[in-house]
């Protein structure tokens, strides 16, 4: 007992000398939060040139178009896209733009209550499907390239597998493919959870609701430490700003319209019908075979929400004969906000993407005077699968080298 | 003042009589709102025929009624005949009290035979370990020997309302015990860390190792903490605990708005069910039109190539 007095009376002793130290940050800390701050998200500029219901298609124009076929980029029905252009500096978009890369982004909106019976069919069949359509309408093109995140990621693949046809590269970043893993706390409190009484009770899915289950994964990280974090730091106008904009984007969550979230967990998390081409959408079964583009596979190894164990089987799920899985060593956000990752991940898209491009439109140079994307033809027929499996390191080590 | 001294005041006759003498003439003033108790001078054809009118000839007709009433129960027989039944009276009233009194000890027999067997159910629980099994405890003997009371049978035209406040009753306390026995167990990685933590500085101290950063500590209890949730959060257990708790949400939503639904019924909104109908009527007709559409474009562009 006398020992634990003396570490107590050590913790007061370091608090009293800290206390002048506590004051100022104080100080600066009410300057900082009182003054003016800059947290807004999704900046670079769009415009929205398509629109169905709630789904708007938002157009970003390349300042120097790259000559490359136009990227759709779907992201999930949880939170929202905003996470792909949270702030200068720290964009993909703006990234993707700065290397000639034009985007369309599916913005979903903010499902009400009269959307509760839309089902997966409704937004890969209607609303991603005329999204296509417009821009190959409006472009020219036969085929454009898809890009999905998470769920997105998920909805990308279902339409991959049932419009070949008009997709000409598809890109997946951390998404669940094979559901039966126990390796993700959210693979194995889904399997318990009655999708069926949710939706029936909800209709839709309530935002918030989800993202009590998310901070629920780590209460000590997400619920305290985080916070803490906030305070230690809550002098500095940088640091505020940025934490604000994550604020903002991690709970601006829209409610998941109640049939799909049913189907999703009762279809993926329960029976894990996807990766076994089982998977029945719109009265069409989803052949993972007839997915048979090339197909970049992103990950994150220590993703909580999505480890890779439910990614990585897609690769060889697939009929596409040219595939590549890059598991990155982050997490499930860090790969499109950590600064680290914002210099490997969306320049690798991009190279990745022009290296499958038809001739006719492949750029010499990019507009960083680069050299051009290697001459690599579009996936080969006929000549065996070519699966790559690399991790961060090995990546990066290959781009220094 | 012979006639008086005849009959003591307490005798119940004497009493009756000059209590009905006062009611009448209580009556016969009131049936005549004038200040000089006359009947009303204008005649009622020259009366408009408005509300203050009307509640004015009810009032003078009621009381008039009242007044008959008293003057007839003020004829010497029918006095000799209350008075009769007023003698009476206390055996009836006794009769009806001894009753309701043997019902009243029955029932209350009965509660208290209950709330012993309570006391032996909760001894097959073990309450040496309270905090794991006092919301099981809890939860049984609520469904045993309480919940029945909320499902016994309604009565009446309003029968349907009352059964579901009952079920939303029922359902809230299911719901508030299981969301109890969640955040009860969400809090167990707190009280481990928190002993860790202790056992930690303990040994450092003895050691010499303590660190005169806060933040030392901070960081180590943090780590211990998340921890102790990874364990919790993974184990059958919290998973069983907290899919409860999600049912029992959803039991206590779905009552709630059942319940919610006979009070806005009455008004003049529409109730979540009536939309949600609706809802789904136009998502089904906007798919039916986009399918035709989808059919016409495939006509024309069929159309075009043909031409």
């Amino acid at each position: 007992m006398t020992q634990s007095k003396i570490a107590v009376d050590l913790i007061l002793k370091k608090l009293a000398e800290s206390t002048e130290k506590t004051q100022d940050r104080a100080r600066k800390a009410s300057e900082v939060l009182l003054g003016d701050l800059d947290t807004d998200l999704a900046t670079t500029p769009y415009e929205v040139v398509y629109q169905e219901d709630r789904v708007k298609l938002k157009y970003y124009r390349a300042p120097e178009p790259g000559g490359t076929t136009p990227l759709l980029v779907v992201y999930a029905l949880i939170n929202r896209e905003t996470m792909l252009d949270l702030q200068p500096g720290r964009s993909v978009v703006q990234t993707f733009l700065d290397r000639g890369l034009d985007i369309y982004m599916i913005d979903w909106g903010y499902p009400t209550r009269k959307d509760q019976y839309l089902t997966i069919d409704d937004h890969v069949n209607d609303y991603m499907d005329n999204a296509v359509d417009f821009i190959r309408k409006t472009r020219g093109l036969d085929k454009i390239n898809l890009m999905g995140i998470c769920m997105g990621g998920a909805f990308s693949v279902i339409y991959s597998a049932l419009h070949p046809d008009k997709i000409q590269n598809l890109v997946t970043t951390v998404t669940p493919s094979n559901f039966d893993t126990d390796k993700g706390l959210l693979h194995i409190w889904m399997k318990q959870t009655s999708a069926d009484r949710m939706a029936e009770c909800y209709r839709n899915m309530p935002g918030d609701l989800m993202n009590l289950g998310f901070l629920l994964l780590n209460p000590a990280r997400l619920i305290i430490d985080k916070y803490v974090g906030f305070l230690e730091n809550m002098d500095n106008r940088t640091f505020v700003e940025n934490f604000i904009r994550m604020e903002k984007w991690i709970f601006d969550s829209p409610d998941v319209p109640g049939a799909t979230f049913r189907q999703f967990i009762e279809d993926c998390y329960r029976k894990n019908l996807l990766i076994q081409s089982k998977l029945e959408v719109g009265g069409r079964r989803v052949d993972l075979k007839k997915l048979t583009m090339p197909l970049l596979n992103i990950y994150g190894r220590y993703d909580h929400l999505v480890p890779p164990e439910a990614c990585d089987k897609l690769t060889s799920a697939v009929g596409s004969r040219d595939t590549e899985d890059l598991c990155l060593d982050t997490g499930h956000i860090g790969i499109y906000v950590s600064s680290k990752f914002q210099r490997e991940f969306a320049p690798k898209i991009v190279q990745w993407l022009r290296e499958r491009e038809p001739a006719a439109s492949r750029p010499k140079t990019d507009r960083k005077g680069r050299a051009a994307a290697s001459k690599k033809p579009a996936a080969s027929k006929g000549k065996g699968k070519k699966s790559k499996k690399k991790s961060a390191v090995a990546s990066e080590q290959q781009q220094a080298g | 003042m012979a006639d008086e001294k005849k009959k003591p005041e307490t005798d119940p006759a004497v009493f009756f009589t000059d209590w009905m003498k006062s009611a009448i003439d209580f009556w016969g003033s009131m049936a005549a709102p004038s200040a000089d108790g006359t009947e009303s001078r204008t005649d009622d054809a020259e009366q408009p025929k408005n509300a203050a009118w009307k509640a004015r000839k009810s009032w003078e007709s009621s009381a008039k009624v009242f007044q008959s009433l008293m003057s007839s129960m003020a004829e010497p027989d029918a006095m000799d005949a209350a008075a009769k039944s007023a003698g009476m009276v206390p055996d009836f009233v006794m009769d009806m009290a001894q009753q309701t009194m043997d019902a009243w000890t029955t029932f209350n027999r009965e509660w208290m035979e209950r709330a012993s067997r309570i006391g032996q159910q909760s001894k097959a629980y073990s309450f040496e370990n309270i905090d794991q099994e006092i919301f099981k405890t809890f939860r049984e003997i609520y469904e045993k020997e309480f919940q029945k009371y909320l499902k016994i049978p309604s009565l009446g035209l309003t029968r349907f309302q009352l059964e579901r406040f009952n079920r939303y009753l029922d359902k809230l306390t299911l719901y508030q015990t299981a969301l109890s026995e969640l955040l009860q167990m969400f809090y167990i990685p707190m009280e481990k860390s928190m002993a860790a933590m202790q056992e930690k500085i303990e040994k450092m101290a003895e050691n010499g190792e303590l660190h005169d950063d806060i933040q030392g500590y901070y960081r180590t209890w943090i780590k211990v903490l998340e921890g102790h949730y990874m364990t919790l959060l993974k184990s059958p257990e919290y998973t069983q605990v907290m899919t409860n708790a999600i049912d029992a949400l959803v039991q206590y939503k779905k009552a709630r708005e059942e319940m919610l639904s006979d009070i806005i019924g009455q008004l003049p909104v529409p109730t979540q069910k009536e939309m949600d109908e609706l809802y789904k009527d136009i998502y089904l007709m906007k798919k039916q039109i986009k399918s035709l559409s989808r059919k016409l474009d495939a006509c024309g562009e069929g159309k075009g190539e043909g031409t």
